[in-house]
């Protein structure tokens, strides 16, 4: 492995950043089309688990659902919009508020009935335990 | 000895400073509201604990920066990448005098509230007019 340290310059890792970084420069600049991409996700997977989190920053836990469907997950809610005090005028509003609705299809068939989310810091984590049947079996092969 | 104690110790600092360096700078969204008495200041930065946020006020520049926990699941692989984490920073110039010693600020679910209140001089006052003669 090349590539296998971190602090090592890798052109791959260097274009999935600048990639990632596009994706987030569009979303705020396209009149809220991208917004129907909100929010950003990133999608985690290994032999055991797939791992989708969000960065969801402001919200309540009863004001976020998720669902799973065969392989789809979905995660919907809204931010409301509050002022900080009543009598405060507002200078600058940038921070986006509304319902949004995610879909993501997953990239393996996950057990419905085993996810697990947690919410922290404002970022949405979703754990799912990946399907037996998709999971990777080394085939061992026989001398004849 | 104490010169490769040292060196080793000077190359240590020097890779956490690149580490850093390293890291993606994003500017965080945010809403600024102004009260009779007080500036208040709502950035959005999720993934971000309290201790790694430094806000900063001298003379009228607010520099806000927060250092988003790096995220990658021990011994997973990324399939989809939309977003990646680094540094949120942002500087903002407050007009107004700022009551330095009662500064206040609350980080709640990725949102960061700051309460910049105003000194005493910078607080609206009714200009009472006397009629003359």
């Amino acid at each position: 492995m090349y590539w296998s340290n971190d602090r090592t310059w890798s052109p791959f890792a260097e274009l999935r950043s600048l990639q990632r970084e596009m994706n987030r420069l569009f979303d705020g600049y396209d009149n809220g089309i991208a917004m129907t991409r909100f929010p950003a996700l990133n999608v985690w997977g290994n032999a055991e688990n797939v791992i989708v989190t969000a960065e969801l920053p402001g919200m309540e836990i009863d004001q976020l659902e998720i669902n799973v469907v065969n392989n789809q997950l979905s995660i919907q809610g809204e931010r409301k919009a509050e002022k900080p005090a009543d009598n405060a005028v507002c200078h600058r509003t940038e921070r986006g508020t509304g319902k949004f609705m995610r879909t993501v299809r997953l990239p393996y068939e996950v057990e419905n009935g085993k996810a697990t989310a947690k919410y922290e810091n404002g970022v949405l984590t979703v754990v799912l335990p990946r399907h037996e049947a998709s999971k990777p079996k080394r085939i061992k092969i026989k001398a004849s | 000895m104490k010169d490769t104690y040292e060196k080793n110790l000077s190359k240590v600092n020097r890779e956490e400073m690149e580490s850093k360096q390293d890291l993606r700078t994003y500017v965080p969204t945010t809403d600024i509201y102004e009260k009779e008495d007080a500036i208040l200041v709502r950035c959005d930065v999720p993934g971000v604990t309290q201790e790694q946020i430094d806000i900063h006020l001298d003379h009228q520049e607010l520099e806000i920066t927060a250092t988003q926990k790096m995220e990658h699941p021990e011994g997973y692989e990324l399939l989809i990448g939309e977003y990646d984490t680094g540094v949120f920073r942002r500087k903002f110039s407050i007009p107004q005098l700022i009551d330095r010693d009662n500064i206040r600020a609350r980080l709640h679910n990725g949102v960061l509230d700051i309460e910049l209140p105003k000194a005493e001089q910078a607080k609206p006052r009714r200009i009472e007019i006397t009629t003359g003669g």
